[in-house]
């Protein structure tokens, strides 16, 4: 993907990570938390065009619960039309607590495969070694769920590379690039060239970038050909000192950004079809 | 076991929530999930251990040494 299939007529595919794992609704009242809360955002984005929805779950609390993913996976079919599930594996909990994104019923049609540890805190580092990762995408590809390779920072292409090695995933490879503080890939447009320059081949990327780098970040991507991914996981702020009203309010201005750039936002089946999804 | 310093409340001075969230009275705040994860002992956490915050206040983070030629 390079900024010639930007010049060519082309879809985008937006994907909304509406609530993560990392804030809480002190940080922002209007993150959604619960199943309901967080499928009333969702649909909202789903008409704006968000194709996709990253999801992960929460307890009464607020806290992370993956078991919690089964509910907010019924709520999303309940109120959302067509818009393709993606739960997450991701985060610092154990393996155990992780895989349970993939065995929700029905399983999604796809999910975040993080491509290795990153730091949290002081004393953490998260528990994506090659173990976990060759699990996670075994069983991935036995339930025909499309993986989205996350990474976290240059060294997790080589990982993401070898997967593609190892024949672990199928063509076309879906690559997130993240961008941010700490062990993420710092987010300045010379990184972004930079990953996007060593992607493997037969990849179409995807990007999210955290905080204020959100907006002028995802916007290259769609000039470089990639795809993109905005939502309250990622930035709780609208602009400078105003918080985020709600998911849709992110993803509007993505769209109309898309618009602006003269390209469309692929519906979902159109980005099952660009991702090679059954 | 949870951390000693975790408690879970709907209010503080500046928030007002319908639910009990969790709170570090360490350090005068609610807690991210992530870090309600370690304050509960979760995934293989130990408070004791991975909180910096509990570290601090319990007087068990002891600073990096200095480096030295």
């Amino acid at each position: 993907m390079s900024y010639e299939d930007y010049l060519t007529d082309r879809d985008v595919i937006l994907t909304v990570a509406p609530t993560g794992g990392v804030h809480g609704k002190d940080a922002n009242p209007n993150l959604p938390e619960q199943p309901d809360e967080i499928a009333e955002q969702v649909a909202a984005c789903e008409r704006l065009g968000a194709a996709i929805v990253h999801l992960h779950g929460r307890d009464e609390h607020g806290e992370n619960d993956a078991g919690r993913l089964q509910a907010v996976n019924d709520a999303i079919r309940d109120r959302c039309d067509d818009i393709i599930i993606q739960n997450t594996t991701g985060g610092q909990s154990t393996f155990d607590a992780r895989v349970q994104g993939i065995r929700t019923d029905p399983a999604p049609e796809m999910a975040s495969l993080d491509m290795g540890p990153f730091n949290r805190g002081k004393h953490i580092i998260t528990e994506h070694n090659r173990h976990n990762i060759d699990r996670l995408a075994a069983e991935m590809r036995e339930k025909d769920i499309k993986p989205e390779l996350e990474c976290f920072n240059n060294g997790h292409l080589n990982e993401a590379r070898r997967l593609v090695e190892r024949g672990a995933i199928e063509e076309p490879y879906y690559v997130n690039l993240i961008f941010g503080h700490g062990t993420f890939t710092p987010p300045t447009p010379e990184n972004v060239l930079n990953m996007v320059a060593n992607l493997p081949e037969n990849t179409e990327f995807n990007l999210l970038a955290v905080g204020r780098h959100q907006l002028p970040l995802t916007t290259l991507s769609v000039i470089l050909g990639g795809h993109v991914r905005v939502g309250m996981e990622d930035n709780l702020y609208y602009r400078r000192g105003e918080p985020v009203e709600d998911n849709a309010q992110l993803v509007e201005r993505t769209a109309r950004i898309v618009d602006l750039l003269d390209c469309d936002l692929a519906t979902p089946d159109e980005a099952r079809e660009r991702l090679g999804m059954n | 076991m949870s951390c000693p310093y975790l408690e879970y409340k709907a209010s503080d001075d500046g928030h007002d929530f319908d639910h009990e969230r969790p709170y570090c009275t360490a350090s005068g705040q609610f807690v991210s999930p992530m870090r309600a994860d370690i304050c509960n002992d979760r995934h293989d956490f130990h408070h004791e251990v991975d909180c910096e915050i509990y570290r601090e206040a319990a007087g068990t983070d002891a600073p990096a040494p200095e480096p030295t030629d």
